[in-house]
């Protein structure tokens, strides 16, 4: 899943500021998987922001709703007459629901209540990591399905860097040192010897590095 | 096949009530007492049960053998509970429903042990006129010449006599229907409709040598409708009593206070299959009743005319009869005899219905009325119905109550012209089973203990020998209570999977399949809550307490608050079980405080801080209840974390986060004054900062 | 011979090399390395200098080897994938050529975290090996990393670092292999004071013949106080300080006699361990310790070849 948090709150009142009325528009996705964007949340964050205006004495009308997920047209377009009648969308979802919202309402303020944070998974519930750089061109098969590119500090392929010690990483001890653990995958698979050959140097440019990313499927499109 | 979803929409009746003949909505009143609701518990129990101090003592309560608690530890003390909430608001705390307008019918209620006296009750409030026909000169039935005073005081009977019979019914106690009065003349003397509740109080015979001729041989029936009055009978010194349902416990037990030295309950099977209350069993073997199992009399033997000694043989069990119970069988050169000079026979009775027999059909052997269904109770004799001991046989309290309701209904419909209903209810079924691991994680609380008093008092007289329950332990049992059906109700349309119901269940409750589908068993959830509190998109929400519950809560308390400022919200476990006293001592002691009571910390989300704060709250805080009284501590510790995240909001939005407290409730009174003292304090600084 | 340095003469010659670090300063003046240059000249055959050491912004180590080879002392480029890409590492390593400079040594370097921009974007395009292997391509293919062909002659003598102590340990000797077979052809390895564990490695790479492969030089850090002893023991990642160095400088009455001790312990044992064939002195912020130890290590004067 994407993972996201919702932003500061002080950030989040400082952008909403004047905005009347405000749609607080969660995304039941991913958003609400990371108790960002969900109708709980959503209902959470739009009373903390009537009260914020109510406290500092300013007027404004705070709507909620939800969709099913931000990042696609149909949901989006199912909440025009809402959004129609109001100032500004503060959007609960990835940034990729923010953008395509602000696509399909090219006149409204639309405002990010989440930062995006990463490609992961649920360790258990309220931790989550980051698995997937999304570099676009999967080596899991040669690094015993661990990623070194999403969980590596170094993105080093040949690792691990010396910095490896009692299998943490150099920059914390609380983070694991992915090489060390890719070692230990393959020691137990009896594979260690994949690693002996050198990783040549990778392709960068689906990684994002080729300029915006897009998918087509012929077979699909209309 | 059932889904999920079915299941978990689907309302369904909580054990108790399932089992209980008159589905009383035990859970409910559980729950009111619980919340020291006591006035409205007792008028949900008055409602549907016209004799509630007569079940609070004496009813079998299949409620508690089917409660899901009993499959646990112990199942809640469902009748202890009645009395509770019965005794203590008798009369003027109970406005009695007003008998509805008159439909001119008249209706003739044959007599009055609870199923005539429950038929009666119905008719009346159905707005028919009715009269008692009772052949003894007292009313109550069974519950007057059969149970004994130390079950069930004579006051507590005519109290709830009363009431009844202050609903406008007539009553003609010392006539005999059959006898003086036919039941044709009945109808002649205008009556539309006959209720038959003439019970069953015929002795069967034990057939054996010397029950005629010998004197000191009497039969249950007889004894203990002496017992039951003022001059009470004489008994020997040393008692037999022939039998194991609880009229040979009674007599029994009567015959000890009565000054016997020694009694035998003689019983041919085995102590399983004793129809006797296991209460009561337990009792009398307390009060030195002796049980001697898997024997049976053979001849009671005379000297002078007069009991002098029983003979018996000893029983082995055989196969199960169509009874199910497995018959004895009488072991070869087992033959004893023990000295007695009295026997008291408590075989079973049945209905003295000879007087009407020719009028109504009935049954051959046993003398049962006739009737055409549990529901229509209509017998041979149009216009004629009959329910309660005379139709089934010898039975309990509420079942005689339920065949008096179930017959008022009839009635009603028969004298309004329409066909009375048919439909059969599946009756209760079968109490499903929780699993293994769910009794495992649920947290044991130990069933209340009963005051009685102590077994030699005891048969010093007919004094009552169970106590009342008091308050602290009466809402301590009802709060053990599994809130059964009103747990966890899931919206699928809403779902969206992300298990975290799956991974929040202290229970582990709900489930998933490899698509994500979510099931909850309705059965099994406790309404803790915890789901709810914490699935991302409102999917679920409890019945207990739900969120629109709790929304009303705060903003009713809100807007009705005569709290001075600074006014602050704060939710109450109701686990924590203060009193009463406490209650007062917050009102007095802590005027700012508008409480919120809880069932659980968990139902409080940081939604419901927040709402407080807008309805104007000037602070809030979460008493929960001591650890060691919390169903699910570890749950509830989320919320405590939920606390410090709200906190951190709500110094963002510049209230400061100060103004939010948890905390537990000190074993003793309600809590801390310091606490409170401090976050008021607190409220008024920040206002002080504010305003400069 | 690959690039004729001075370093790569001493070594092929089967001689014990020296070689020390010069970091440059957090600023535009030259003396700092012009005076470390001085210091160090005749007591070491190369002076490497670092790159961004530990992720703070230093001058350039390519103009700061510039500024050694001007005095006449031989350096060593060190170079970080940490803060270039593919391109900027290719050229650096030409222009680096054209400046006369013949050493380079290849690595990851400590992630931005640790330094004085640890908000920085870290480039980590390729990594340590790929660079050494995309080193030897351009010196002996003459070609760049995507196979175009390079003009002129890129002759570096290409080092690598090892750390004999940083985890795993058994797959430590895998990846110098790696690294040689990338095409390291000397090595300097983390600071020693591990002597046990270092003699295991050692065994471990002779056991891979590595040591006939290219020339390991043994790291030495020398100790100032027990604070410092302490620090590396307990923050720097990568480091194995035993308690015993801990507890002798601790006890020491003269801290700084006993940290030079102990150096000159370690490189005596140093020179009994098969395979090793020269030391790396990083004298961190204490480079005027470097002659005396070279000189009571016996190991002055510095040949010529
Ligand atoms: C000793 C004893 C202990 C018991 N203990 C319990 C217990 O603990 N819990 C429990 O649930 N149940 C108990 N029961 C059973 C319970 O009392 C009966 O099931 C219940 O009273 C039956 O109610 P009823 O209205 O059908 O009949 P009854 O209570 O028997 O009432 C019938 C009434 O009709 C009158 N009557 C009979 N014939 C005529 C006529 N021809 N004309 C006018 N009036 C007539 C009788 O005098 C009597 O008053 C006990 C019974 C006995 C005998
Ligand atoms: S310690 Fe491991 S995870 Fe961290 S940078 Fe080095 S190789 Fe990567
Ligand atoms: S636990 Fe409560 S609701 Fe459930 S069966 Fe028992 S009394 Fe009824
Ligand atoms: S917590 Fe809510 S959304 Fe998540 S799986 Fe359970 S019911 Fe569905
Ligand atoms: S978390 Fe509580 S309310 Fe939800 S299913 Fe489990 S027991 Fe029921």
């Amino acid at each position: 899943m994407i993972t996201l948090e919702q932003k500061k709150f002080q950030e989040i009142e400082k952008m909403t500021k004047g905005y009347n009325p405000l749609l607080v528009l969660g995304c039941e996705t991913c958003a609400a998987m990371s108790f960002a964007g969900g109708q709980q949340q959503v209902a959470e964050l739009a009373s903390a922001i009537r009260i914020a205006r109510k406290t500092s004495g300013q007027e404004g009308e705070v709507l909620e709703d939800a969709v099913a997920r931000q990042c696609e047209p149909e949901f989006v377009d199912l909440i025009a007459d809402k959004v129609g009648g109001c100032d500004a969308v503060l959007s609960i979802a990835c940034g990729a629901g923010v953008q395509l919202f602000a696509e399909r309402f090219q006149d409204k303020v639309i405002l990010p209540g989440c930062n995006t944070t990463f490609l992961g998974v649920t360790e258990e519930l309220g931790v989550w990591s980051e698995r997937c750089a999304g570099c676009g061109n999967c080596i899991l098969d040669k690094t015993a399905g661990l990623c070194p590119i999403a969980r590596c500090s170094k993105q080093l392929l040949n690792g691990p860097c010396g910095g490896s010690m009692n299998g943490k990483c150099e920059i914390s001890k609380e983070v694991d040192c992915v090489w060390q653990l890719i070692i230990d995958r393959l020691t137990r698979l009896n594979r260690l010897e994949m690693l002996e050959e050198i990783f040549p140097v990778k392709d960068w440019s689906p990684a994002g590095h080729g300029g915006p990313r897009k998918m087509v499927r012929e077979d699909l499109k209309s | 096949m059932m889904t999920g979803n079915e299941l978990s929409t689907e309302i369904k009746y909580p054990p108790c009530k399932l089992a209980c003949p008159i589905q009383t909505d035990v859970r409910e009143y559980v729950q009111l007492i619980a919340e020291r609701r006591f006035e409205e518990a007792f008028a949900t129990i008055r409602k549907q049960n016209p004799l509630p101090r007569v079940c609070g003592r004496i009813c079998t309560h299949p409620c508690e053998t089917a409660c899901k608690r009993g499959q646990v530890e112990e199942p809640i003390a469902i009748a202890a509970l009645k009395r509770f909430a019965s005794d203590g608001l008798w009369r003027d705390q109970y406005e009695a429903a007003l008998p509805g307008k008159s439909t001119g019918h008249k209706v003739a209620v044959v007599g009055s042990g609870p199923a005539g006296l429950a038929a009666a009750h119905d008719l009346a409030l159905l707005g028919h006129g009715v009269t008692i026909f009772e052949a003894l000169p007292v009313l109550g039935g069974m519950l007057r010449v059969g149970v004994p005073e130390y079950r069930l005081p004579n006051d507590v009977l005519d109290e709830e006599i009363h009431t009844i019979v202050d609903l406008g019914i007539e009553v003609k106690t010392g006539v005999r229907i059959g006898k003086e009065i036919k039941l044709t003349d009945l109808f002649e003397q205008g009556y539309k409709a006959v209720f038959m509740g003439i019970g069953a109080h015929r002795d069967r015979k034990l057939h054996i040598a010397g029950e005629d001729k010998l004197k000191g041989v009497v039969s249950a029936v007889s004894f203990l409708r002496g017992v039951n009055q003022a001059e009470k009978p004489r008994v020997g010194v040393r008692v037999a009593v022939i039998g194991g349902g609880n009229t040979a416990i009674d007599s029994a037990r009567s015959a000890l206070r009565l000054g016997a030295e020694g009694v035998h309950i003689v019983y041919r099977r085995s102590r399983e299959e004793m129809p006797a209350a296991k209460e009561e069993i337990e009792e009398a073997a307390h009060e030195g009743v002796q049980m001697s199992y898997l024997t049976s009399p053979l001849e009671i033997l005379g000297r002078d005319g007069k009991v002098s000694a029983l003979k018996c043989i000893k029983n082995e069990l055989g196969d199960p009869d169509d009874s199910g119970r497995r018959s004895p069988k009488p072991v070869p050169g087992s033959e004893f005899s023990f000295d007695v000079d009295m026997v008291i026979a408590a075989i079973g009775q049945a209905p003295d219905s000879s007087l009407v027999a020719e009028e109504i059909e009935v049954t051959e052997r046993r003398k049962r009325i006739i009737v055409d269904g549990p529901y229509t109770l209509v017998t041979t004799q149009p216009g004629v119905f009959a329910g309660g001991d005379a139709v089934t046989g010898p039975a309990t309290v509420v079942e005689a109550i339920s065949a008096g309701k179930r017959a008022a209904i009839s009635i009603d419909s028969y004298l309004r012209g329409e066909s009375p209903a048919t439909v059969e209810s599946a009756g209760p079924t079968e109490t499903e089973r929780l699993s293994s691991v769910i009794i495992e994680k649920t947290t044991k609380f130990e069933r209340c203990l009963k005051t009685s008093l102590p077994a030699d008092n005891r048969v010093k007289g007919f004094d009552e020998v169970e106590a009342v329950l008091s308050e602290d332990v009466a809402v301590k049992e009802a709060l053990r209570c599994l809130h059964c059906f009103l747990g966890a109700r899931l919206d699928k349309e809403k779902c969206i999977s992300c298990l975290t119901c799956v991974r929040v269940c202290p229970l582990g409750i709900p489930t998933t399949n490899k698509m994500g589908e979510i099931t909850i068993d309705p059965f099994a959830c406790q309404a803790c809550g915890t789901c709810a509190l914490e699935c991302p998109v409102r999917a679920i929400d409890i019945s207990l307490d739900s969120r629109a519950q709790m929304a009303q809560k705060i903003e009713k308390g809100m807007a009705e608050s005569h709290q001075p400022d600074p006014v602050i919200v704060g939710f109450f476990d109701l686990h924590g079980n203060f009193g009463s006293s406490d209650m007062e001592r917050l009102r007095q002691g802590h005027p700012n405080v508008l409480p919120v009571m809880v069932f659980g910390l968990r139902r409080v989300d940081t939604f419901d801080v927040l709402k407080a704060f807008e309805c104007g709250a000037d602070g809030v805080f979460l008493a929960g209840c001591a650890p060691d009284t919390d169903p699910f501590p570890e749950a509830t510790d989320r919320v405590k974390r939920r606390m410090a995240h709200a906190r951190t909001l709500l110094d963002a939005l510049g209230i400061d986060g100060a103004r939010l407290e948890v905390c537990d409730m000190p074993e003793q009174g309600i809590v801390d004054k310091e606490l409170i003292d401090g976050l008021i304090q607190r409220i008024k600084e920040a206002g002080q900062a504010r305003s400069e | 011979m690959k690039s004729g340095s001075n370093l790569e003469r001493i070594l092929e010659s089967g001689r014990f090399s020296v070689t020390a670090e010069a970091g440059p300063p957090k600023g535009s003046s030259p003396k700092v390395i012009q005076r470390k240059g001085e210091l160090l000249k005749l007591c070491c055959d190369a002076l490497n200098v670092t790159d961004n050491q530990t992720a703070i912004v230093r001058m350039s180590s390519l103009s700061g080897c510039v500024l050694l080879k001007e005095l006449g002392v031989e350096p060593v480029l060190q170079m970080v994938v940490r803060d270039r890409n593919r391109l900027s590492l290719q050229s650096d390593i030409l222009g680096a050529a054209a400046l006369g400079i013949r050493n380079v040594l290849c690595l990851s370097g400590d992630h931005q975290k640790f330094g004085n921009h640890p908000t920085a974007k870290g480039v980590y395009d390729i990594d340590s090996i790929q660079f050494i292997q995309m080193v030897k391509t351009m010196r002996d293919e003459h070609k760049f990393l995507n196979a175009e062909e390079i003009s002129g002659d890129v002759p570096f003598f290409i080092g690598a670092a090892a750390n004999p102590f940083a985890d795993p340990f058994e797959f430590r000797v895998i990846r110098l292999a790696k690294k040689v077979s990338a095409g390291a052809d000397f090595i300097q390895t983390q600071g020693i004071f591990d002597m046990a564990k270092f003699v295991e490695w050692m065994k471990m790479v002779r056991d891979r013949g590595l040591d006939e492969k290219t020339h390991i030089l043994a790291g030495l850090i020398p100790i100032k106080s027990v604070g410092m002893a302490r620090y590396m023991r307990s923050n720097v990642s990568g480091l194995s300080v035993p308690k015993e160095i801990v507890d002798r400088m601790a006890d020491a009455k003269e801290p700084k006699e006993e940290g030079v001790k102990i150096c000159l312990e370690t490189i005596e044992q140093l020179k009994e361990v098969d395979g090793v064939h020269g030391v790396h002195i990083m004298a961190v912020a204490w480079e005027d310790i470097v002659p005396r130890i070279v000189e009571e290590a016996g190991l002055m004067p510095r040949p010529v070849v």
